[in-house]
């Protein structure tokens, strides 16, 4: 299944070029501005419940279980490489990271239905390399468990591993206040 | 015996007021210098939505790179297919339905449009799991919250339709109509 041919990458390679510009171009208007800008709202979850628990491999065969995390503030993204919001998305995770992620914060993008190989080369093409973990969940259970309908969908997990935040479709976490609300999560209990 | 008769003018407004409320918000259509595709686009509502004509060679490569089976792709792409963005631009939530969504052939029929579960189940049926592209279901949109993913329509290459689609606001649905939307040509239109 997943086997890709090389010509089949190469077309595949064109077509995403033309559905980027399908869904990019616009008279008048940059083409980056077509794709609703990323926003940085989070909503808040309540009743705060347990995030549920994974454990999902990297591109290096290294695993990660999520409650290994227990005591960090983490942020879960789940994604995949043909989503234009997802790609447009990656560099303020990876500029949020840089800038908080240490022992107290964390940033997990699980990667939906796709192989270590096609996700590795796509990371080659972004302009910024994600130095955050990249785990795989190639049957989609976790995103599943989690209650993701589209993608890209993030997630905010206190220190106590409970889902306190949510936002569906692309972000700016490098926002202000996307920052201010992780700063708030890792102040509190 | 006195007969009454009706004017035309108050025959009009009473048929106008029997039928459901469908409004017709700021929609333009945008051809793209590019790739001469077009796309149309509702702005100025609680919710933006936006329709992207979409090749059905492209519907074929985006499946066949997920390494889904030949009658699955065959079968997508033999649907009329459209990128669907919706995004929420207000500060309270918003839902949406796909089975409440009709289409209009020229004929005046309405059609139901097949939704992302109807998808995923008959992929379930050939031991396929994936279940990623397709416009969800049905979706809450909170504060800044947007979406995105393909709508199939049963029509052909250069057919025309009008799409009607709603959403859920405040227990408020309400309801817009995109008329003169045309699915993708097999191939990319001739353009400058």
């Amino acid at each position: 299944m997943r086997q890709l041919s090389c010509l089949n990458t190469i077309n595949l390679r064109a077509y995403l070029i033309l559905i980027w510009l399908v869904l990019l171009a616009s008279p008048g208007v940059s083409a980056e501005s077509e794709i609703p800008g990323l926003g940085y709202q989070f909503t808040p979850l309540a009743p705060l419940v347990a995030a549920p628990d994974f454990t999902l491999k990297d591109m290096d065969d290294e695993s990660y279980t999520l409650h290994d995390f227990r005591g960090k503030v983490v942020l879960i993204n789940f994604w995949a490489t043909w989503c234009p919001p997802c790609r447009k998305e990656m560099p303020a995770l990876e500029a949020l990271y840089k800038k908080l992620g240490d022992e107290s914060f964390a940033v997990l993008a699980v990667n939906q239905w796709e192989d270590p190989d096609h996700v590795f080369a796509y990371t080659g093409e972004l302009n910024v390399f994600p130095t955050f973990p990249i785990l795989f969940d190639p049957e989609s259970a976790i995103s599943e468990d989690y209650g993701v309908k589209g993608l890209p969908t993030s997630f905010l997990i206190d220190k106590k591993g409970r889902l306190a935040y949510r936002a569906v479709g692309g972000r700016d976490f490098d926002h202000p206040q996307v920052e201010r609300l992780i700063k708030e999560l890792l102040a509190g209990e | 015996m006195k007969t009454h008769r009706i004017k035309p003018a108050w025959l009009l407004a009473v048929i106008c007021l029997a039928l459901p409320s469908v409004g017709t918000s700021a929609i333009t259509e945008h051809v793209s210098p590019d790739t001469g595709l077009s796309s149309w686009k509702s702005q100025g509502d609680a919710l933006d939505f936006e329709l992207v004509q979409v090749l059905p060679d492209y519907v074929r490569a985006v499946y066949t790179s997920r390494g889904l089976p030949k009658a699955v792709v065959d079968k997508v792409s033999s649907y009329c297919v459209f990128g669907t963005i919706l995004r929420n631009t207000t500060d309270r939530p918003l839902s949406y339905r796909v089975a409440d969504w009709r289409y209009i052939t020229p004929d005046g029929a309405r059609h139901r449009i097949r939704t992302k579960s109807e998808w995923v189940s008959e992929w379930r049926d050939m031991g396929v799991a994936f279940r990623w592209s397709m416009l969800p279901d049905d979706q809450t949109f909170a504060v800044g919250d947007w979406g995105q993913g393909f709508t199939t329509i049963a029509l052909q290459p250069g057919d025309r339709f009008a799409l009607e689609y709603s959403w859920i606001q405040d227990d408020n649905t309400e309801t817009r109509l995109i008329k003169g939307v045309r699915c993708a040509p097999v191939e990319l239109p001739e353009h400058n």
